[in-house]
């Protein structure tokens, strides 16, 4: 779980890098997009790649919840907690967030299957116009607050998640203990930034047709 | 000082339990929390009902006994003690105390505030234990052990085995106290022989047993009597993914023979 989850993290910190490239206008991005589509190999090793970690993640997730749960079939009356961070109690429920947030951004800007679709557009250079695709989307206020909500889910899930995953592969030494203690919620910081960066400057107007 | 108790009463281990309400009186603030139950015990028994059962021995915190879930934190508010060394003092006059045994499939009730906790001497069976040849003691000084390992060793051998760590996780796991014990035998030389399938065989008890895996919350540290760090969950699972390497057959240190037998 630990693993498959550290490979997402990977991945969603390359999703974020790479879609900052908005900032550098419709021809950078519809080119980096055309990039990614030009290898339809490596793209759907990689999407086939990616949906079998994320499905492997919630199996073992959910086996290991189930197992935990089972382990304190009678809980307290009271029951306090003293150091344990508000992300690491709520991985459950951001991790649904998530989900439901990943299944409803790739209905929307991957399969098109929600909003009204525009990949049959292209820019002035003869590529998919993904750039106004994306300028589109983010000016409705609706799907701006739903993407929030799923960048709340990401950014709770992510403090705990990779912080907890480092010291489950025993990445531990006292030289180096705050630096992973603080590599999760920097990671998580870092990624919601970009990603809620992109969102709002589109929506806010800055970054415009 | 006075306080209200709402205190877990279980007749038996398949019985139903309930908090049932009682009084301290006449309690004084150097009085221990232990001594605040014997005098509540004291009323009930001269009244002809049946005392509370909670477990206590040595009462200076050293054998791990005492196990009481005090206002939902096991062992109580303070930190890096056991439930005998806390103090009535601690409690405002007049606070209601809730005091709950230890919850976990892998410890069952016994009755009221005591629960079994042989799960975790059958971990200690499968995988806690060192070759020691029989005949005349070494001599001392024989085995040179440097300064730093020493103490990281004994750190994790201060653990008393009371079982906090498994009350106060989520998840009812027992991982500090198995990466305390396997820490300190895999950090000294005498622990080197068993070392690749002491933890496998430790990890598999703790499974067996019923307790949960560890989500890295870190509460039991948080409630250790012993302040045992949560890095040696991290040096349990190096040990473990190392026990994974060797045991696969790819270069390692050479198995010792006893492992066979166990
Ligand atoms: S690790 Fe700490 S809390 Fe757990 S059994 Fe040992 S002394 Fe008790
Ligand atoms: S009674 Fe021995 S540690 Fe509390």
């Amino acid at each position: 779980m630990a693993l498959a989850g550290l490979g997402l993290t990977i991945y969603v910190i390359f999703h974020m890098l790479g879609n900052l490239q908005v900032f550098e206008g419709p021809h950078a991005f519809n080119s980096y997009a055309a990039f990614l589509r030009d290898m339809p190999i490596l793209l759907w090793t990689a999407r086939i790649g990616l949906l079998s970690i994320v499905v492997l993640h919630i199996v073992l997730a959910t086996q290991v919840s189930l197992h935990n749960h089972r382990a304190r079939p009678i809980g307290y009356a009271i029951h306090r907690y003293r150091q344990a961070s508000f992300a690491s109690r709520t991985m459950m429920v951001s991790g649904m967030v998530l989900l439901l947030f990943i299944v409803f951004h790739l209905l929307h800007l991957t399969a098109e299957v929600i909003g009204s679709p525009t990949s049959d557009r292209v820019d002035a250079e003869g590529y998919r116009d993904v750039y106004g695709k994306v300028i589109l989307a983010f000016q409705n206020p609706l799907v701006v607050a739903l993407y929030l909500v799923g960048q709340l889910g990401l950014g709770l899930h992510l403090s705990h998640a990779v912080s907890s995953s480092l010291q489950t592969l025993g990445l531990e030494h006292a030289a180096l203990d705050r630096l992973f203690k603080a590599a999760g919620p920097a990671i998580a910081l870092l990624v919601v930034l970009g990603n809620v960066g992109i969102i709002l400057a589109v929506f806010l107007g800055i970054v415009r047709p | 000082m006075k306080f209200t108790l709402k205190i877990w009463r279980q007749n038996g281990p398949a019985e139903r339990g309930r908090l049932v309400t009682y009084e301290a009186q006449d309690v004084t603030p150097g009085m221990s929390f232990l001594e605040m139950l014997d005098g509540v015990n004291q009323r009930l028994i001269g009244n002809g009902e049946e005392p509370v059962a909670f477990e206590q021995d040595c009462r200076e915190g050293i054998c791990g006994s005492c196990s009481l879930v005090i206002d939902g934190i096991p062992h109580g508010p303070d930190r890096g003690i056991t439930t005998c060394q806390l103090y009535m003092r601690r409690f405002p006059d007049g606070a209601t105390i809730t005091i709950e045994p230890w919850r976990a499939k892998a410890f069952p009730i016994i009755k009221d505030l005591v629960v079994d906790r042989s799960a975790l001497d059958r971990i200690m069976q499968a995988g806690g234990y060192i070759s020691v040849n029989t005949g005349g003691a070494v001599d001392g000084n024989v085995l040179l052990i440097g300064k730093d390992q020493a103490e990281t060793a004994m750190d994790a051998a201060s653990c008393i085995g009371c079982g906090a760590c498994v009350a106060a996780c989520k998840n009812a796991s027992a991982a500090l106290f198995v990466a305390a014990k396997v820490s300190h035998f895999a950090i000294l030389p005498q622990g080197k022989p068993e070392r690749t399938h002491r933890v496998s065989a430790m990890l598999e008890a703790m499974d067996r047993e019923g307790f949960g895996s560890c989500g890295n919350q870190y509460e039991c540290e948080a409630v250790c009597p012993k302040s045992i760090s949560v890095r040696f969950i991290a040096n349990l699972n190096r040990e473990y993914l190392r026990a994974g390497i060797v045991e696969a057959g790819l270069p390692g240190e050479p198995e010792s023979p006893h492992a066979e037998s166990v």
